[in-house]
């Protein structure tokens, strides 16, 4: 079969117009730099403002079953353990500053310690303390559970259950969720010879979760715990 | 960008406004009387959405300073044709992650015990992606 415009001649048959430029004029000469944000930053973002549409729906659902059944709330809230997942609260909002500083380590593109003080430390080390922070946090919420569900309030003992345990639950899922992100963050610092502004993005993306993770939170703690 | 932050803080402007009317229009209607909290959550939460995103955007053009070319008269078409980003080619990850995902969803529907074996599976292929411009050829 014989294609009439594919050409088959060793030098490539382009031409051009003589005295032409090849384009006019325009106004990108005077264009002001274009200077696009993170694309990876703002989808995370984007991202984290449907996760708030998302928690919307658990506080509705929250607040709803609360005004429907009133008398529930008025037994079941003197069951919870304030002092408790006070500390727990506070816990995770620590969490929240060791992961900004290991941030900072990022931004200066530090990975790793240079010495035993906080202050030389990278965004490894941080990261690792984070992980630590959010764990205790989820191995209180397990406990608090586990303490719970033996005074009786489960998941499908009443409307009270439910709401409690599907908004914190979910909450609880998140944190888990961003404990795998730090780990998958610490890994890739691990893994490169020389940290770049990939890995710093990672980080940076991770912390934006976890700030989002931790105000929804204390959304969580003044409704449920506070306000009751 | 400009014209992106001066939009998000409207729609939360006007959201927040809309959830105090909801909200004052539930009770003073005699046939209701009491707070709607699902309109008022979502309206609240709506312009919590809004201002959030006017916020961020609002310190990135602050922080970098530049304009978008969609913001600039002058610009030209191409101009608006970024990099999006890196995309593997060849990737079977997103498929192992799918397959992870629909087996925790199937778990969900018709026997916890499917979902276990799901969550390993996602688990396993978020790693792999992640790390699959890290390892072999990759690693750097």
């Amino acid at each position: 079969m014989v294609f009439p415009h594919v050409v088959t001649k060793s030098r490539p048959n382009i031409g051009h117009n003589g005295g032409v430029t090849s384009t006019s004029l325009n106004y990108a000469a005077r264009a002001p730099k274009i200077n696009r944000p993170n694309s990876v930053a703002v989808g995370t973002i984007v991202w984290l403002g449907s996760e708030v549409m998302f928690f919307a729906g658990l506080f509705a659902i929250y607040f709803t079953l609360r005004s429907v059944a009133p008398d529930l709330w008025a037994t079941h809230t003197a069951t919870l353990n304030i002092p408790f997942s006070t500390v727990n609260t506070i816990i995770l909002v620590a969490s929240s500053f060791t992961c900004q500083f290991g941030v900072f380590a990022a931004e200066r593109m530090q990975p790793r310690s240079v010495g035993p003080k906080p202050s030389q430390w990278g965004m490894v080390e941080w990261f690792f303390l984070t992980y630590t922070l959010g764990a205790m946090f989820v191995v209180g919420q397990i406990f608090e559970y586990a303490t719970l569900v033996s005074e009786g309030i489960s998941l499908s003992s009443d409307a009270y259950g439910s709401a409690f345990y599907l908004t914190t639950g979910f909450h609880g899922l998140h944190v888990t969720g961003g404990l795998i992100a730090f780990l998958l963050v610490i890994g890739r610092a691990y893994a490169v010879k020389t940290f770049t502004h990939k890995e710093a993005t990672s980080a940076i993306v991770v912390s934006y979760y976890w700030h989002f993770v931790d105000v929804v939170w204390l959304g969580l703690f003044f409704v449920i715990y506070v306000l009751k | 960008m400009k014209a992106n932050v001066v939009l998000f803080w409207i729609i939360a402007v006007f959201c927040f406004l809309l959830a105090g009317v909801y909200t004052f229009w539930s009770l003073v209607d005699p046939f209701h009387g009491y707070v709607e909290w699902v309109g008022t959550v979502a309206l609240t939460l709506s312009g919590a959405l809004g201002a959030f995103l006017a916020f961020y955007l609002g310190r990135v053009h602050k922080q970098q300073g530049a304009e978008l070319p969609e913001d600039t008269l002058t610009a030209n078409i191409d101009d608006g044709d970024p990099e999006i980003g890196f995309f593997s080619p060849w990737s079977w990850w997103p498929i192992i992650l799918a397959g992870g995902g629909a087996l925790v969803m199937l778990g969900l529907a018709v026997g916890i015990w499917i979902a276990f074996g799901g969550v390993a599976l996602t688990v396993i292929a978020i790693t792999g992606w992640t790390y699959e411009y890290y390892r072999g050829y990759h690693a750097r």
